[in-house]
């Protein structure tokens, strides 16, 4: 059995008192979400804040609550939830196909949304769909809240441009335009519990159901620092018509645009040939979404 | 500083003084004499830790003790009624999907959860379900036989 360092523990119920708690520790307290990453990261010894700061009291951070033109989801939000609501099946599908192969049930029915962000793992399987989808992110200090995209929100691994004694309060997604199709590609060695070897979110939005592209996303996960832009694959699909030849040359592109290193679960060139192959897969699967429609 | 909480396990109320560096297995199994909620990894792994909590499977090495206060969890202990075997335990039992039952009351309670939710489960369903839980002796397969047989057992 591990055992976990001494820690004291808080369980503010509103958000004024979470900021002021976590002030108040300076910089040696944490907040807890689902536990799922922090507690294996103590357990290991990796971490060892002496405050533990927990949201689950506080009113509201664990709802999807719709608003005009889009949703707003709590940070405390789990996982499962995600993949359960009706609104997130038949709207948000994007990110309820990336949650439902995010760790094991028992995972997700523990982790959270927040912390899946916050933790910033270069592999992470709910920041691809978010960016993809363009969310927002939005963070308190001090009773004041400021609003950051989530595409300038990561630095680097396990590194974001949070600050020690902000909070993520609220995850803030866009209701998708007409014509717009996506889809999350998760490469694994195996189907549950497993951290992607690869994976591609793309969003693709055309002007009319048989028109051209209008706006296009692609996202590559686990092969940077953190999850980036496919920049020249997005360049090349705006402003032509979606055609198996244009997939396949951004989906080539694209293969440029990452850095990956060799680890344990994948060496750097098998990850960029299936940068390509997945790219190519998520495209046509986005584009027979609309088609479909 | 410890903190008073209360645990409601299976049914019973137990108030306990728990330090918030102490896992829900932890005070389950040293505090409550609940052994049967098995500690492996202890990381999240590999689901011998699984409670029910609050309707939902979790691992309960990730949960705090003091994150289960005033929550309904129901553990391996739990699940028969008295003598009687629960048909998902005796399903084990006959489709020999119990060999070093380590796994065991992880994936019990995994499948029970499963089977409150859906009656009447795929295989596919079925390892979804219990794809946080890992065995090393059966290969699954029976594990999953039982379960597709507890399922038509507590339909009639």
């Amino acid at each position: 059995m591990h055992l976990l360092p001494k820690f004291d523990f808080y369980e503010p119920d509103s958000m004024a008192e979470a900021c002021k708690v976590l002030a108040e520790t300076k910089t040696e307290g944490k907040i807890i979400a689902g536990g799922t990453d922090i507690m294996v990261n103590m357990k290991k010894g990796l971490l060892s804040p002496k405050y533990l700061v927990s949201l689950a009291k506080i009113p509201g951070v664990s709802s999807i609550e719709p608003i005009t033109g889009g949703i707003v989801i709590g940070p405390n939000l789990i996982v499962a939830k995600l993949i359960e609501f009706d609104l997130m099946r038949k709207k948000f599908n994007l990110l309820s196909k990336a949650a439902s192969v995010l760790g094991s049930p028992l995972i997700r029915n523990r982790a959270t949304i927040g912390g899946n962000i916050v933790t910033a793992r270069p592999a992470a399987d709910l920041p691809p769909p978010l960016m993809a989808m363009g969310a927002r992110v939005v963070l308190m200090r001090k009773g004041k809240e400021r609003e950051l995209p989530l595409d300038d929100f990561f630095v680097g691994p396990g590194q974001t441009k949070i600050k020690p004694t902000e909070i993520l309060v609220k995850i803030i997604v866009d209701d998708p335009p007409p014509f717009t199709g996506w889809d999350y590609v998760k490469l694994m060695h195996r189907n549950a519990l497993e951290i992607a070897i690869v994976a591609v979110a793309v969003r693709i939005t055309l002007d009319s159901p048989d028109g051209i592209i209008k706006d296009a996303r692609v996202i590559l996960s686990a092969v940077a620092a953190k999850a980036i832009h496919a920049v020249s694959a997005e360049k090349i699909l705006i402003g032509e018509k979606p055609t198996a030849k244009l997939f396949a040359r951004a989906a080539s592109l694209a293969s440029t645009d990452c850095t990956p290193i060799t680890d344990i679960r994948g060496g750097a060139e098998y990850r960029c040939a299936m940068v390509e192959t997945l790219t190519n897969r998520a495209l046509s699967a986005a584009l027979l979404q609309i088609k479909s429609k | 500083m410890k903190k008073i909480i209360t645990l409601k396990v299976n049914n019973k109320e137990y108030e306990v003084a728990v330090a918030p560096n102490r896992t829900l297995t932890q005070v389950l199994r040293e505090d409550l004499n609940l052994p049967g909620t098995k500690c492996g990894c202890d990381m999240g792994d590999c689901g011998a830790c699984t409670v029910i909590l609050d309707d939902r499977p979790v691992n309960s090495c990730l949960v705090l003790a003091v994150q289960a206060h005033n929550r309904e969890i129901t553990t391996i202990e739990g699940v028969a009624d008295g003598p009687n075997l629960h048909p998902i335990q005796q399903a084990f039992v006959e489709h020999g999907a119990v060999q070093c039952g380590f796994c065991t009351p992880g994936m019990v309670l995994s499948a029970k959860s499963l089977l409150e939710k859906n009656m009447d489960p795929t295989e596919h369903e079925i390892r979804e379900a219990l794809s946080g839980n890992l065995c090393r002796c059966t290969g699954y397969q029976k594990i999953v036989e039982a379960v597709k047989s507890a399922s038509q057992t507590m339909k009639k």
